[in-house]
């Protein structure tokens, strides 16, 4: 080994931190677990809210969709009372044309 | 890695990490802000890094790409020029804490490749192909760099002995 490289080796020989480094550090990781521990917490609350949302729009999309199948099944019930008029009027239609048009045939 | 063994990794391996830091800028606060900063990386990831000689490594990788990415975005690489050294005393005893204090400042002022090579060989007695194990580069390359580094320090090391030794003597009255 020259002479050079022994003083490359001198200049860079290991140096000790400051007093406290290893104190500031572990310092520093609790400082993040706190840090880690409180953003936990607002993101429990932030998805609870969420969910809390989303179950209330599913409620109230049932309910919607169970209020259009009411209103749709009393439309059918609606078509089919009218319907029945229909078809009852139809026939005394055709009996008062028989009568009218077809006399001899209903002395 | 356990936090216990965080905690032991931290204090055993500090004085290593610093080292590293404090040789690639040659200032104690910007070391210590880097040494800081590895090892709270080792903590966010500490579950991934067993303990013992796999966490030494890692620390001494993590530490010199650290260092390497903060001479990139910031203005510390061109922190300290060559030409603004102060000269070297002319005869100065091989052990002299003033050419170890400059050889620490030309190291700090080489190219971060340059000087990571520099720091892992002469401070952390690292062969070659280790730190291009550490460094992520061939084994030719680490060489060159090393070669490089240590010319571009020893050919300014003999310029600025030889303009000291041609320099007049001032004195107070001249």
């Amino acid at each position: 080994m020259s002479q050079f490289e022994r003083d490359l080796r001198e200049s860079l020989r290991r140096r000790e931190p400051p007093a406290g480094f290893a104190e500031k550090v572990l310092a520093r990781t609790r400082e993040v677990r706190a840090h880690r521990t409180i953003s936990w917490r607002w993101l429990g609350a932030a998805a609870s809210v969420v969910l809390m949302i989303g179950a209330t729009l599913f409620i109230q999309e049932k309910q919607r969709q169970a209020e259009g199948e009411k209103a749709k099944e009393q439309l059918m019930v609606a078509f089919r009372i009218t319907g029945a008029k229909v078809r009852d009027i139809q026939a005394r239609f055709d009996a008062i044309q028989k009568r009218v048009v077809y006399p001899q045939l209903n002395p | 890695m356990t936090k216990t063994e965080f905690e032991t990794a931290v204090r055993e391996y500090q004085g290593m990490v610093y080292s590293i830091a404090c040789s690639f800028f040659h200032n104690p606060a910007i070391a210590e802000e880097v040494a800081q900063d590895v090892f709270l990386r080792l903590y966010e990831g500490h579950r991934s890094v067993e303990a013992g000689a796999h966490c030494m490594a890692w620390l001494r990788r993590s530490t010199v790409h650290r260092c390497i990415d903060m001479v990139r975005r910031s203005s510390y690489q061109n922190e300290i020029q060559m030409e603004t050294l102060p000269d070297i005393p002319v005869g100065a005893p091989e052990t002299d804490p003033l050419l170890q204090e400059h050889l620490r400042r030309m190291i700090a002022a080489l190219p971060e490749k340059s000087r990571a090579v520099l720091v892992l060989r002469f401070g952390e007695d690292m062969d070659v192909e280790e730190i291009g194990r550490t460094l992520q580069m061939p084994a030719n390359t680490v060489w060159s760099h090393l070669q490089r580094g240590t010319a571009a320090i020893r050919e300014k090391l003999m310029r600025r002995m030889k303009e000291n030794e041609n320099e007049p003597v001032r004195t107070r009255s001249s």
